[in-house]
């Protein structure tokens, strides 16, 4: 799947996406599991991170599958 | 509803006229533009570095003019945003909402930017110092 990071975390980590391969569809716990492994700088911003998946806000029991777009956003400030 | 979504990377264009689908219907076209102040947390800046995301942003612009159709008698809506560095005395933001009478065109187009706010994809990802 492909991981989209925006604003302050990417400048962070110094990139603006990821490519993630995933056996099968993860639940949003072990997502995160494998972001932090992934990229361990993450944790300091996980609290404040909403998930998107295909251009919409993840909401709770989704999965994550490799087909995934998966958006990881900090609160929005536009205007 | 005719609706219209757009991202800039250079100064936003003047302010077009009523879209001509809605002439006739519509006695209320609320404008309103944002501009970049000169201090942002207290410290003085040279400008705003804005992100978008751009397919996500639209989708959920596209959802907040749904729901504003729904509770008013909104029949167009023009949303434009800059992107990259936006220089401080300049207008970040446009927005603009056509009703039959001003006064929902005026409390919807304040609600569409206090929506703008809560979930839509757009950041003030940095602010250059002067």
């Amino acid at each position: 799947m492909k991981i989209l990071y925006f604003a302050h975390v990417a400048k962070a980590l110094g990139r603006r996406e990821d490519d993630l391969e995933v056996a099968e569809p993860l639940t949003t716990d072990a997502l995160w599991e494998r972001l932090l492994a992934l990229r361990p700088a993450l944790a300091q911003y996980r609290a404040t991170l909403h998930l998107a998946r295909n251009n919409d806000y993840a909401r709770p029991g989704d999965t994550f599958a490799n087909s995934d777009i998966v958006a990881l956003l900090p609160p929005v400030s536009g205007g | 509803m005719w609706q219209e979504i757009k991202f800039f990377d250079d100064a936003l264009p003047p302010s077009p006229p009523l879209p001509e689908p809605v002439r006739g219907a519509c006695g209320a076209w609320a404008e309103f533009r944002g501009y970049v102040r000169a201090a942002e947390n207290g410290a003085a800046i040279h400008g705003l570095r804005y992100e978008i995301y751009p397919a996500m942003a639209e989708k959920r612009l596209t959802a907040h003019f749904q729901e504003l159709a729904a509770r008013y008698p909104v029949q167009a809506v023009r949303f434009w945003h800059r992107t990259g560095l936006v220089k401080v005395g300049e207008a970040a933001v446009y927005a603009a909402i056509a009703s039959p009478h001003r006064k929902e065109a005026f409390a919807a187009l304040a609600e569409l930017m206090d929506r703008l706010k809560t979930d839509v994809p757009i950041w003030k990802a940095e602010a250059i110092p002067a």
